[in-house]
């Protein structure tokens, strides 16, 4: 599995994010959970308010901020797993070996956004069908799911390298990603309400763009100091 | 230093008591609520400074890896942190009179109040990692990496909801709407609190310098 020094740094990157997802279907026990627990805040959202349980007017921000709800804390039990898994299973130092940690950053985050991208798939239907959610723009949606979804991914890798280092690591994930996440959910939020009224969100999707971009290059500055033996 | 020390004591006291009875009240606001202005904001100014701080000197140690680069980055964090709640706390004070409620999750009150929850998780970070110098590199990281998002949960965030806030001294116009007197009293609170944070950073890194040293 190892990727030969030869290949393109993008076909690098792609084959340690096969390795993570060969890794999980494996096993499959983080993906059903993770995927169990979207499934299990979208019954309570929707047992607690069904179709009919909201005004009309107030339908595009409630069912926004809560699908934005049901994604970042399911997918903030899988995200972590990213840097904080090799660590605990001792295989942390092969690959340090085998790739610069830009590329092992590169390949991990590409994996957490189809984590992301896997739990919108199944969450985003399950809202249509449970809470009656219109979508007005589905290209305007999907835009936001992309860039919120690429935030997420890369904020979320780098702060598992981060904390992989550190002891009680899944209590310090929630502790330190909280705050720094905050602004895209915000954002993301604000650009589904827009979606979801059929408009197209340019000033909150310009803003997604700058966020990945700022963390991106943050992230691709500092994973070397970060990912050091 | 001490001639900063010596210095701030007359200066902070001649700031403190033109707050009071320099600038008549602005007009718009309940009683005298407006001079909170004259210490929210450079309380707010200072620790925002502070972060900065930390982040220039945690760059430093990620290039130089000095250890004294780190202490004064963790001695900023802690400074801009006590500035930090001493905001949240003016601003409270504020709200309570002018919109009767100590809190009200206003997107700017939230956005700050996230600000401090992110430089305590700084701290938070320190403490999980034993080995010395895995805690400098992690931490100074950590603190690059929060600065240069910072903006976005400053300014981007408060700016995507209706805010109760004033207009702020950064606002769409470009000006600074206060008169004269005001804005002197203003002015010289903003430099006595930067001289004030210099102060205690200056102690606090080196309490840090001599408690690594120490045998």
């Amino acid at each position: 599995m190892s990727p030969a020094p030869r290949m393109s740094a993008a076909a690098r990157a792609g084959v340690i994010c096969g390795k993570d997802v060969a890794q999980e279907l494996r096993s499959r026990v983080a993906i059903v959970a993770i995927l169990f627990f979207a499934a299990t805040a979208l019954a309570l959202v929707s047992y607690a308010i069904g179709p009919f349980g909201l005004r009309e007017e107030d339908r595009p921000a409630l069912q926004a901020a809560l699908i934005w709800i049901v994604l970042f804390f399911a997918a903030a039990t899988g995200l972590p797993r990213a840097f904080v898994h090799e660590e605990e299973t001792g295989t942390a130092l092969a690959l340090r070996k085998v790739a610069p940690a830009t590329l092992v950053m590169a390949g991990k985050t590409l994996f957490n956004f189809l984590l992301f991208a896997s739990i919108a798939a199944v969450a985003i239907p399950g809202f249509v069908l449970l809470l009656d959610w219109r979508i007005g723009s589905a290209s305007a949606l999907a835009a936001t799911m992309l860039l919120g979804g690429c935030g997420l991914a890369i904020v979320s890798t780098f702060l598992s390298a981060l904390v992989s280092a550190a002891g009680q690591r899944n209590v310090l994930f929630v502790l330190i990603a909280f705050p720094l996440l905050i602004p895209l959910l915000l954002t993301a939020i604000s650009a589904t309400v827009e979606a979801t009224r059929g408009g197209m969100p340019w000033t909150a999707l310009r803003v997604l763009f700058a966020y990945d971009g700022a963390a991106a290059g943050a992230a691709y500055m500092l994973i070397g100091v970060v990912w050091e033996d | 230093m001490k001639i900063l020390k010596l210095l701030l004591l007359p200066y902070m006291a001649a700031v403190v008591a033109a707050a009071f009875l320099w600038p008549a009240p602005a007009q718009g606001f309940i009683g005298e609520s407006s001079r909170i202005v004259f210490f929210h904001v450079p309380c707010a100014w200072t620790a925002t400074l502070a972060f900065l701080v930390a982040a220039g000197y945690s760059l430093a140690y990620l290039l130089r890896r000095n250890p004294w680069h780190d202490d004064v980055a963790a001695a900023a964090v802690r400074v801009g942190l006590l500035f930090g709640i001493l905001t949240l706390v003016t601003g409270s004070l504020f709200a309570n009179i002018m919109w009767g409620s100590w809190w009200n999750w206003d997107p700017r009150e939230s956005s700050y109040l996230l600000l401090v929850f992110l430089y305590a998780a700084y701290l938070f970070l320190r403490v999980a990692v034993d080995d010395p110098e895995r805690r400098r590199r992690i931490a100074a990281a950590y603190a690059v990496f929060a600065a240069i998002l910072m903006p976005f949960l400053v300014f981007v965030a408060p700016r995507v909801t209706a805010s109760l806030h004033p207009q702020t001294v950064i606002n769409p116009q470009g000006k600074i709407l206060m008169d004269g007197p005001t804005k002197g009293v203003f002015f010289g609170a903003l430099l006595a609190f930067s001289g004030l944070f210099l102060w205690i950073l200056s102690l606090d890194a080196r309490a840090a310098r001599l408690a690594r040293t120490r045998p």
